[in-house]
């Protein structure tokens, strides 16, 4: 792809995006070895301003790639807000979600000063660029509710006062499947929050033997790898959205493929509206990233299984969602990929 | 992804189809078993033959690890036998038991004893057969064999020019006007493809096309093997020297009297067919068709004559034109011109014809495989009454020294004379020197004492003639016939060994045309009576040692003679048929369903040239579309398709090892697509080179799809390639 210049002056260039997508895939996967799927797909949802929920084992790497992503962003937010009352902004916090955590343990609170004899507000951990939300099914509903108005309003509340979040804000949440005795579930409408949730597996071998061989130069370099700054990122995500094609057919096969998911009698209740409207700057993202301007039917193929997994509830007995989910891809599909060969007169209206 | 996706169902796929072969197998076994089984039992037996074998069949074939496969083999069939034994000692139970056959009536104990006999024994030869197959690598050799025998034993009557049975077959054809022949072919091409899908339901789909290549080959020999030579005909013995296929061998397939025992298997062959064209009933109850005689002594016995100046009016060659030999008839006032067509069903040395054939003319052959020769034979059939042979000379006083002495020639062996002269001794007063009378006293003596034999042929004596009228007196029509023909010629009287088919008049039925089978064929004395020429005097004995009466081939005779008619009449007779019928005949289906096929086959392959040809003449705006569309079509002519639902760049991903190209094309293809790539009104700064859709020239094109078929003709094997060729529609595959 050569650099164009951009036609309109409010975006930067497509390929400036692709540029700030390659240097934080490079530098997560200077960290992480053997995810480069879960690394795609977390760099999607923080490129289409959502938040991904992991499915994993302990131990397979999750805090590594968050980690490696919020110190891959260099804060450079030095507007005229930042003298006013800014909140002080991290790369990365973990929280470890338990039992007894409490809302203000992840909003923070208001503490009463002394001296000033005033309340001011202490910023919790979700004042940051990327948080990693560890076994977020293991906290009670509560905890779990405040957490979700921040991942879907970016803004916290306490005491009455709205504090808004960083708009880089990016949650990676993690949720053990297996030890499930008392733990929280996540009930479907608010695990519509997450644009993915990602079911990892462990990594094959040779990726398993170059971990080991790497493991302290990684250790020792971490803080070598490329930086981008916060506001490329912003400015990406613009370009991304403003300059990304989708085309109608695309968007009648997302609406078929949700519908038919709908109607299927293994399907007890079907993906949201708002699902299809949040995969859309994901399949942008993907489109950028693949080095198109368009978004094109394998973005489909890729994405989907991610973004309506959790989404959609099966009917008892039925426990292979992938299988449902390509049946009824498989004519919306078949339809998206015959328009192309048919003479384009429909097409313009 | 698509992979992992795809392996799954792949398995199931594959599961399916092995279920649909299991069922297929156990169809045409059980098929067998029920062909087998018809003719032996009723209705319930053969059902339940039929669903014995099935579901033997598919219970074996569903197991892996039973206990049945523990047993060794030997000891299975054992207990299968013993198991069949068992069961029809209790069918037989059913039937002998008076209390049981009370309790249950006659029939239902009848037919339920069938049932489970015919059950067992099917489910047994079933579930044998298919463990040997599944145990063994020659298992389904078996397995073949017994479908065989199954085509082999319902076909088996049709053989030795029998070509209207079996009956269900021949009698279901002639009722409707049709030749056999056809469904039986129909049958012949069935018994092919079963056998063909048992064997491929063995082996390895990937060698499928090599099996029907050779399947092709082997059926496509036979076609070239049928008009070139014709059908196979049965191959009679060479009785008497008919059919001339003896002809120029050693001394023994010279002498008739070795070689002319009928084969018990050939005697009912149909040798040829008789048309009369004018009507005519014998007088002494047989038709004799002469073919040639025996009238020249070589020494040791009568044998054709190679003189000129002997029986002329005999025809020894086939004609090519009219030929004529009435010049050599006399007394032809007192004959009747009978004019007849026959159709030789083998091949014979000489033509033959009614009693005096006088003019031979080839007839048109309207069948050519079914018959060797035909020709019109004019005859002059003798109606001489008793009155009319008394009271002739024998001989005729025209002949030369050399021509009496040819015809008194024989044997020198006093015994004849004495024994002739003895026959004569005690003739009623004036008939001492009646040459007929004298002929007839000889024939009365053989019919009461002579025995009719095969199995004594004498054919080892010096003179078997002898040996057979000075021992035992028993022997077949050739005995007799040189018996009689020294003894006349010991008494003066001119006399020849007649040859050729002999007919028994009822055979006719009334009808216009005679069938002569194999059995006919007879030898005959002669005499010459001066003014009437050539008479018959044949002996019959009385009594006979085996049963040379043969059914008459109603039906047969009926069919050769349409075939060989194939007159107007059988033309008008036949559209008259498929007029009531309403329906098309087979031949007029078949032939549209050909045309049809043809044609769509050709708009097929006009379409795929339009198709591969026509970017060279659209507008450039379309070329995303026609281009692309092009390198698909060639794509899917060697097989290389997308999956229904797959994305053009999943599939372009799945062959990018092969195919390096498929995926450039698939990237300019989707780029220029309007309003996939890029909004039409043209609003969109985009990253990428071809913003409009108009970038790509039609060199470009070409040249990506010049690479794509170096791709294939690299990556896909010949035959593949061959068979892309080919291919008349893989636009039906390309979307």
């Amino acid at each position: 792809m050569d650099t164009q210049g951009s036609e309109l002056e409010t975006s930067a260039p497509l390929s400036a995006a692709q540029t700030v997508l390659q240097q934080l895939k490079q530098a997560v996967k200077a960290q992480v070895i053997g995810r480069d799927e879960v690394i795609d797909l977390t760099l999607i949802a923080l490129m289409a301003d959502g938040h991904v929920l992991l499915e994993d084992f302990p131990g397979s790497g999750k805090t590594t790639l968050a980690k490696a992503l919020g110190e891959a962003i260099i804060d450079d937010n030095k507007g005229p807000a930042a003298i006013a009352e800014q909140p002080p902004i991290v790369p990365f916090r973990r929280i470890q979600f338990t039992p007894d955590l409490l809302p203000s343990d992840v909003t923070g609170s208001s503490v009463f000063d002394a001296n000033a004899n005033t309340f001011h507000f202490r910023y919790g951990p979700l004042f940051a660029h990327v948080v990693l939300a560890d076994e977020i099914n293991r906290t009670s509903p509560k905890v779990q509710s405040a957490m979700l108005e921040a991942m879907g309003e970016k803004q916290v509340t306490v005491d009455n006062v709205t504090y808004k979040l960083d708009s880089l804000f990016f949650v990676i949440a993690t949720q053990n499947p297996l030890d499930l005795v008392g733990t929280y579930p996540l009930p479907t409408p608010q695990l519509d929050r997450f644009l993915f949730k990602i079911t990892m597996a462990h990594i094959d071998r040779d990726a398993e033997l170059q971990v080991l061989d790497t493991w302290q130069q990684r250790r020792d370099h971490s803080q070598e790898a490329v930086k981008v700054s916060r506001s490329d990122i912003l400015a990406a995500r613009r370009s991304i959205d403003e300059q990304v094609h989708i085309a109608q057919a695309i968007k009648t096969a997302l609406v078929d493929i949700s519908r038919r998911l709908r109607d299927d009698e293994r399907v007890l209740q079907g993906n949201s509206t708002r699902s299809l409207v949040l995969i859309l700057p994901a399949l942008q993202v993907l489109a950028t990233l693949r080095g198109r301007a368009y978004v094109s039917a394998e973005d489909l193929e890729t994405l989907l299984p991610h973004v309506l997994a959790h989404r959609v509830e099966l009917a008892p007995g039925i426990a292979d969602f992938n299988k449902v989910l390509r049946d009824c891809m498989r004519e919306p599909m078949e339809q998206l990929a015959r328009s192309t060969l048919k003479k384009a007169t429909a097409t313009t209206a | 992804m698509s992979h992992s996706a795809a392996s799954p169902t792949g398995n199931n796929s594959a599961r399916r189809v092995s279920n649909a072969h299991r069922l297929l197998r156990a169809f045409v076994l059980a098929g067998a078993c029920w062909v087998l089984s018809t003719p032996l039992t009723t209705v319930a037996g053969s059902t339940a033959a039929f669903l014995g074998c099935l579901l033997a069949c598919l219970w074996i074939d569903s197991r892996t690890g039973t206990a049945v496969f523990k047993l060794r083999s030997l000891a299975l069939l054992a207990g299968l036998v013993i198991l069949t034994a068992l069961v029809s000692s209790v069918a037989n139970l059913l039937t002998r038991q008076p209390f049981l056959a009370q309790w249950l009536g006659a029939m239902p104990a009848f037919q339920l004893g069938q049932l489970l006999f015919w059950l067992v024994l099917a489910a047994s030869v079933g579930l044998l057969l298919r463990l040997y197959a599944r145990r063994h690598s020659w298992g389904s050799v078996p397995e073949l064999l017994f479908v065989t025998c199954a085509f082999v034993i319902s076909l088996a009557a049709h053989q030795r020019g029998m070509i209207d049975r079996p009956y269900f077959i021949g009698d279901f054809a002639l009722i409707r006007g049709m030749d056999p022949s056809n469904i039986l072919m129909g049958v012949g091409v069935a018994a092919v493809l079963t056998l063909t899908v048992l064997l491929m339901l063995e082996g390895n789909q990937r060698r499928l096309p090599y099996h029907f290549s050779v399947l092709a080959l082997v059926c496509l020999s036979l076609l070239l093997y049928v008009q070139t030579f014709g059908m196979p005909t049965p191959q009679m013995t060479d009785d008497l020297g008919l059919t001339g296929q003896g002809a120029g061998g050693g001394s023994q397939s010279e002498n008739p009297f070795r070689d002319g025992d009928n084969d018990a298997n050939d005697r009912e062959a149909p040798v040829a067919i008789v048309l009369f064209r004018d009507d005519y009933e014998p007088e002494n109850g047989a038709y004799y068709f002469r073919e040639s005689a025996y009238s020249e002594f070589n020494g040791t016995l009568l044998w054709t004559a190679e003189r000129d100046d002997l029986d002329v009016d005999l025809v020894e060659q086939f004609p090519a034109s009219e030929v004529s030999v009435s010049e050599h008839i006399p007394a032809q006032d007192m004959r009747r011109s009978v004019t007849t067509t026959i159709g030789l069903l083998t091949p014979h040395r000489s033509p033959f014809g009614l009693e005096a054939p006088v003019r031979f003319e080839p007839a048109p052959n309207p069948n050519s495989l079914r018959f060797t020769q035909t020709y019109t034979v004019e005859s002059l059939v003798p109606q001489f009454e008793f009155p009319d042979l008394i009271g002739r000379r024998a001989g005729s006083p025209d002949w030369t020294v050399a021509q009496w002495e040819q015809y008194l020639a024989m044997p020198d062996d006093p015994r004849y004379g004495e024994f002739a002269e003895h026959l004569v001794s005690n003739m009623r007063e004036g008939f001492e020197d009646d040459p007929y009378a004298k002929a007839l006293a000889v024939k009365a003596w053989l019919d009461d004492n002579g025995i009719y034999s095969l199995e004594n042929q004498h054919a080892y004596a010096t003179d078997p003639a002898a040996s057979f009228l000075f021992g035992d007196v028993t022997g077949y029509c050739v005995h007799f016939a040189y018996a009689a023909t020294y003894m006349y010629r010991s008494l003066g009287i001119p006399a020849r060994v007649g040859i050729g088919y002999s007919v028994p008049a009822d055979n006719r039925a009334g009808g216009s045309a005679l069938l002569i089978q194999a059995i006919h064929g007879h030898a005959w004395p002669e005499i010459y009576l001066d003014g009437l020429g050539w008479v018959i005097v044949d002996p019959t004995p009385s009594r006979t040692l085996v049963d040379m009466s043969s059914e008459p081939q109603d039906s047969l005779q009926q069919m050769l003679a349409d075939m060989l008619r194939d007159d107007a009449s059988f033309q008008g007779f036949l559209e008259q048929q498929s007029q009531t019928s309403e329906l098309p005949s087979f031949r007029q289906l078949l032939t549209a369903l050909l045309i049809a096929a043809a044609t769509l086959i050709i708009l097929a392959w006009l379409v795929r040239l339009w198709r591969a040809q026509c970017p060279a003449w659209t507008p450039a705006s379309d070329h995303y579309r026609v281009q692309f569309r092009a390198a698909l079509d060639t794509l899917a002519s060697v097989g290389v398709r997308r999956r229904r639902g797959e994305s053009r760049e999943a599939f372009a991903r799945r062959y990018a090892a092969q195919f390096p190209a498929l995926h450039q094309l698939t990237q300019w293809h989707l780029q220029q697509v309007p309003g996939y790539a890029w909004s039409p009104q043209g609003s969109l700064a985009l990253a990428g080179k071809s913003v409009s859709g108009h970038a790509m020239s039609n060199a470009d094109w070409n040249g990506l799809r010049r690479q794509l078929a170096a791709e294939i003709s690299q990556a896909v094997p010949r035959w593949r390639r061959l068979l892309g060729t080919i291919h008349p529609a893989p636009w039906y595959y390309t979307h």
